[in-house]
């Protein structure tokens, strides 16, 4: 198993938290000083509504201390803080790799009801009119490339 | 203003709280106290095969539709945590019913949710409440006052991100309309 994570599941259900009972359960308004003990740690929609960038920096303090972390949760844009991705409907794996591959299957999570990552979105979008010939993960590498 | 005040201005706001869901039914679906109750679930986007199921049984998602269908008659429905319990193709399939119910069946729609990203594309209004008292409240989605309360939308930063040097970009919510001024930016 990866230890920088992120699992989305399109029919989120209690059993997919089974699956991983030997991880430390985390809801929302939690305190960050209180993970730092633990071994294996599963957010569980707890870090929906932050910025992608408080989610990376909570996730790099976790990373410091060799803490293996899931993200499980609905909202697409948070797939961007780690380097894999699951995807998930009830107890099943759909597809899974590094987060770049899996966001380049732009139909196929269409098709599953999931949308892309605004900034995935946009990429795909400019690819398609020409603007820009590969997708970007943050807004100032493809401001970079669209107006250099 | 009070929110009731609002809502007969606006007709749909969005208001950034927490949402604490009062649905605590248990049972098999078909016993729920609901007029018309297949065709309630039809408009809901749950399929009638749940009828026989227990409500403890169902996805996050289904209890959520289900709470939402047990609120069709209300002249006021009152929902949250879309973010938290639907994924993108339910959710727009959501506003797209919540836009017709307040148009075509004049409804007052309140949609709670901490999360601005799940509504502001079709709420009138947005609404900071605190302690139950109303402490914000703009039309402006691009008004900086409000990500006081609530994290930007990234289609509103990334317009704001571009133009803080350039100024080149219309603001909008709508990300076809960015692509057309990407597109027109870049063949001047």
């Amino acid at each position: 198993m990866e230890t920088d994570v992120t699992i989305v599941s399109i029919n989120l259900n209690n059993k997919i938290l089974e699956k991983y009972s030997d991880y430390f359960l985390v809801e929302r308004n939690f305190k960050i000083e209180d993970l730092l003990s633990k071994d294996k740690i599963i957010f569980y929609n707890a870090l929906n509504g932050l910025s992608l960038q408080k989610i990376k920096d909570i996730l790099a303090r976790l990373k410091e201390k060799n803490i293996k972390y899931i993200n499980l949760t609905n909202d697409m844009e948070e797939v961007l803080a780690t380097n894999y991705l699951i995807i998930y409907d009830k107890n099943k794996i759909l597809i899974e790799g590094k987060t770049l591959e899996v966001l380049k299957e732009e139909k196929v999570l269409k098709r599953i009801g999931l949308e892309l990552p605004f900034i995935v979105e946009l990429s795909h979008l400019l690819k398609d009119y020409g603007l820009i010939d590969e997708l970007y993960l943050d807004k100032e590498s493809l401001v970079d490339e669209l107006w250099k | 203003m009070e929110i009731k005040d609002l809502l007969d201005k606006y007709g749909i706001i969005g208001i950034i709280s927490t949402y604490k869901s009062s649905f605590n039914q248990t049972g098999l679906v078909k016993d729920l106290n609901i007029n018309n109750i297949s065709k309630a679930l039809k408009i809901v986007g749950l399929e009638s095969d749940i009828l026989n199921m227990n409500i403890e049984d169902l996805t996050i998602k289904e209890k959520w539709k289900l709470e939402l269908a047990t609120k069709l008659n209300n002249k006021i429905i009152i929902i949250g945590n879309m973010s938290k319990c639907l994924n993108y193709k339910d959710k727009e399939y959501i506003k797209k019913l919540l836009i017709k119910l307040h148009d075509n069946f004049n409804k007052k729609i309140v949609i709670i949710d901490n999360n601005i990203k799940s509504f502001f594309d079709i709420v009138k209004r947005i609404v900071v409440l605190k302690n139950k008292k109303v402490i914000y409240e703009s039309s402006d989605f691009y008004d900086d006052n409000l990500y006081k309360y609530t994290e930007m939308p990234e289609i509103i930063d990334f317009i704001k991100y571009v133009n803080r040097d350039k100024k080149i970009l219309k603001e909008t919510t709508d990300i076809y309309e960015l692509i057309k001024d990407i597109f027109r930016s870049n063949h001047k």
